[in-house]
């Protein structure tokens, strides 16, 4: 830092007229830059131009509840010397806003000799002038103990307010202009900060995304964060994160997390392993305390398969359609804390279901003394039932507000509607869909819903795939796909009841297609569901193998008791 | 003949099933399954022959496991053909099943 400018010696200078001092004080106030230096110098200025003994700065603090010496100039230095508010001749010159003079210390009542007792000083007489900007007292500027026995004049106490408006002012200004740079700074880094993480979360530009997510958050800058990208093969990378703590710190582990992932998510396929990196790296940086509980995984549109992990996060919401919703607890512990944490990846097949993920600041959404609580959010997401799941989180948080709900926490919320992967499979099948041209029509049947016509069915769907052109395995899983359908038709659509069913094999450019009718009543697609895999036991397996199998599996919509139409389509490699 | 034979080979129960196990053929490989169990042995599943398996299939192989579970045996699958392993794969069931690569390794196996 530069040597501060020393005032104008005003002795030397024969500087007396309190004017010249006022200007020369100004100047060297304005043109310093260590306020604590310019006033000490001042006061020593003062001490020699007054001819006493030791002079004092006093200053409020932050509390209003004590008067603490800033600068002292005399044979003891008492500066940090801390005096009560309203205490002594200073305290006194505060309160009343006046100056005060005192030609002998001992015999006024006021007099604080705590001072005296300890520095060893023996104060005389006292001259003592309020500084204050505008109405607002900061604290006080004293002079002890005249040299020459006299007591202060008319011309000392003019010299004295002098040093103590100049002061006052410049002061004032030193803080202001700290607290504006402090807080320029401040704003700067959030606002750095808040931009650094809006540019962290997706775009969310497609609306018919079977994947959407929102974060709201409470101060300009959050703790929370999400995201979710596609990998070159279709699989969304997903992942939604709470940082313990709130402010700066809390958002720029938010951060880190999120780039890691957004970097480490690309290449690690396995959602345990990639916790398992991520806890690493977190460990190794976190501060004390501080840790991030996660939810990150990968899920296949086009089949439904989802994988994920979850690190002491809010359990996952499954919700099936015409089921009751779910939760999915995990067990291992939030990112950061230990760095030989085990993660498992976890895995089932969504089949139309909702994936819904969110951060404690929605379950914690309250009214009065009620808390939404996961409950609260299944029913909630229904509010736009039938929208598009992007619209159907912003329902979510408007119908929350529109009620008067309050959050006391960032809110963030991530979805996956993989109904709507569905439909956006179905409908570029519909618009794939070309009218088959009466040529690729290869055959039709017409045989009972019965199990054992299914040995007959088969050789002829083999014979049309293998004129297709496919190899022997596919051939094989065009065959397993059909054989599975039509037992469904058999169970679920007909109950083991009589009935007929209809196959239309179709040749088509790139590939083959079968339509699979029956006559029943209409089976809600949703409702033919595959069991969860994991939970093992005999069932019905079949709806799973078509997905997997076959390229697209759509229900053609058809009147009201006409039956169903099921469409299979398995395209060459 | 969805089940082609069911025989006893040091100490264990060999059913060997063939052909296409569907909905229709599935309910006796279910019935052949249980019964076999009723001896008390662990119960070698040999596949080799089994040109086509699908979901009612796969259900019958995963009550049969289940039913020796429960009663201390195990049901292991033999010479799983090209086909049945597919299968058992899309179902992710490849490593619920103990499967071995022929019979004779099978019966090589320390038993339990």
């Amino acid at each position: 830092m530069a040597e501060p400018n020393p005032i104008e010696a005003p002795v030397e200078n024969g500087l007396t007229d309190p004017l010249e001092f006022a200007a020369a004080l100004s100047r060297s106030f304005a043109q310093t830059q260590d306020i604590d230096h310019t006033v000490r110098q001042a006061l020593a200025q003062i001490v020699a131009l007054l001819r006493v003994e030791a002079g004092a700065i006093f200053l409020l603090d932050e509390m209003q509840a004590n008067l603490v010496c800033r600068a002292s100039a005399g044979p003891v230095d008492v500066t940090g010397l801390s005096v009560p508010n309203g205490s002594g001749i200073v305290g006194r010159a505060v309160a009343e806003d006046s100056i005060q003079v005192v030609e002998h210390a001992y015999q006024d009542q006021g007099f604080f000799a705590e001072a005296d007792r300890k520095t060893g000083f023996v104060t005389r007489s006292i001259l003592a002038a309020p500084m204050s900007v505008g109405r607002s007292a900061i604290g006080a500027v004293e002079v002890l103990n005249k040299q020459n026995g006299k007591p202060f004049n008319t011309k000392d106490q003019n010299l004295l307010r002098v040093v103590a408006a100049s002061s006052a002012l410049a002061i004032s200004n030193a803080r202001m202009a700290d607290r504006l740079v402090a807080q320029e700074r401040l704003q700067r880094e959030v606002e750095l900060a808040a931009e650094i993480q809006r540019h962290l979360l997706p775009a969310e530009e497609d609306e018919n995304s079977p994947i959407s997510g929102l974060l709201r958050p409470i101060q300009e800058v959050s703790g929370d964060f999400y995201d979710h990208f596609e990998l070159p093969d279709g699989t969304i990378a997903f992942a939604i994160g709470d940082v313990s703590g709130k402010g700066l710190n809390a958002s720029l582990l938010m951060s880190q997390t999120a780039s890691l992932f957004r970097c480490l998510g690309k290449t690690v396929r396995d959602p345990a392993r990639l916790m398992s990196i991520l806890n690493r790296e977190i460990c190794a940086t976190v501060s004390r305390g501080m840790f991030v509980t996660m939810i990150s995984g990968l899920y296949e549109p086009a089949t439904g398969r989802l994988r994920f992990a979850n690190a002491g996060h809010i359990p996952p919401l499954l919700r099936r359609p015409n089921h009751r919703s779910v939760e999915m607890p995990a067990d291992s512990p939030p990112l950061g804390i230990l760095p030989g944490s085990k993660y498992e990846t976890e895995e089932v097949n969504l089949d139309g279901a909702q994936f819904i993920l969110c951060t404690d600041g929605v379950t914690e959404f309250r009214f009065g003394d009620e808390e939404l609580g996961t409950e609260g959010l299944d029913m909630l997401i229904d509010t736009a039932r039938g929208k598009p799941i992007a619209q159907r989180l912003n329902a979510v948080v408007e119908e929350l507000q529109r009620a008067g709900w309050r959050s006391r926490d960032d809110l963030t919320l991530l979805a996956i509607d993989d109904g709507m992967a569905a439909r956006s499979v179905e409908q570029r099948a519909e618009s794939e869909r070309d009218t088959p041209d009466p040529s690729d029509f290869l055959f039709g049947l017409s045989f009972p819903a019965d199990p054992k016509r299914l040995k007959l069915v088969r050789p002829a769907i083999r014979a049309a795939a293998e004129a297709c052109g496919f190899d022997e395995n596919e051939t094989d899983d065009v065959l397993l796909a059909a054989g599975e359908a039509i037992e469904n038709i058999i169970v679920h659509a007909y109950g083991n009841r009589r009935g007929e069913i209809a196959l239309a094999v179709h040749r088509m450019a790139d590939g083959l297609m079968l339509r699979i009718r029956d006559f029943a009543p209409n089976v809600d697609p949703a409702k033919i569901q595959p069991r969860k895999l994991e939970d093992v036991r005999p069932g019905g397996l079949g709806t799973h193998f078509i997905r997997a199998v076959m390229d697209d599996a759509t229900f053609i919509p058809l009147p009201d008791g006409e039956g169903n139409l099921l469409e299979l389509i398995k395209r060459k490699r | 003949m969805a089940v082609a034979s069911v025989t006893e080979q040091s100490g264990r129960t060999v059913v060997a099933l063939s052909g296409e196990i569907d909905m229709e053929e599935a309910p006796k490989v279910r019935r052949a399954l249980l019964d076999s169990l009723k001896q008390k042995r662990d119960v070698l599943v040999d596949l080799s022959q089994v040109t086509y398996i699908d979901s009612s299939g796969i259900a019958s192989l995963i009550e049969g496991l289940q039913a020796a579970r429960k009663q201390k045996n195990d049901l292991a699958l033999v010479s799983v053909s090209q086909r049945a392993r597919r299968v058992l794969e899309l179902a992710r069931l490849d490593k619920v099943f103990t499967i071995h690569a022929d019979l004779a390794t099978a019966l090589a196996a320390a038993k339990g």
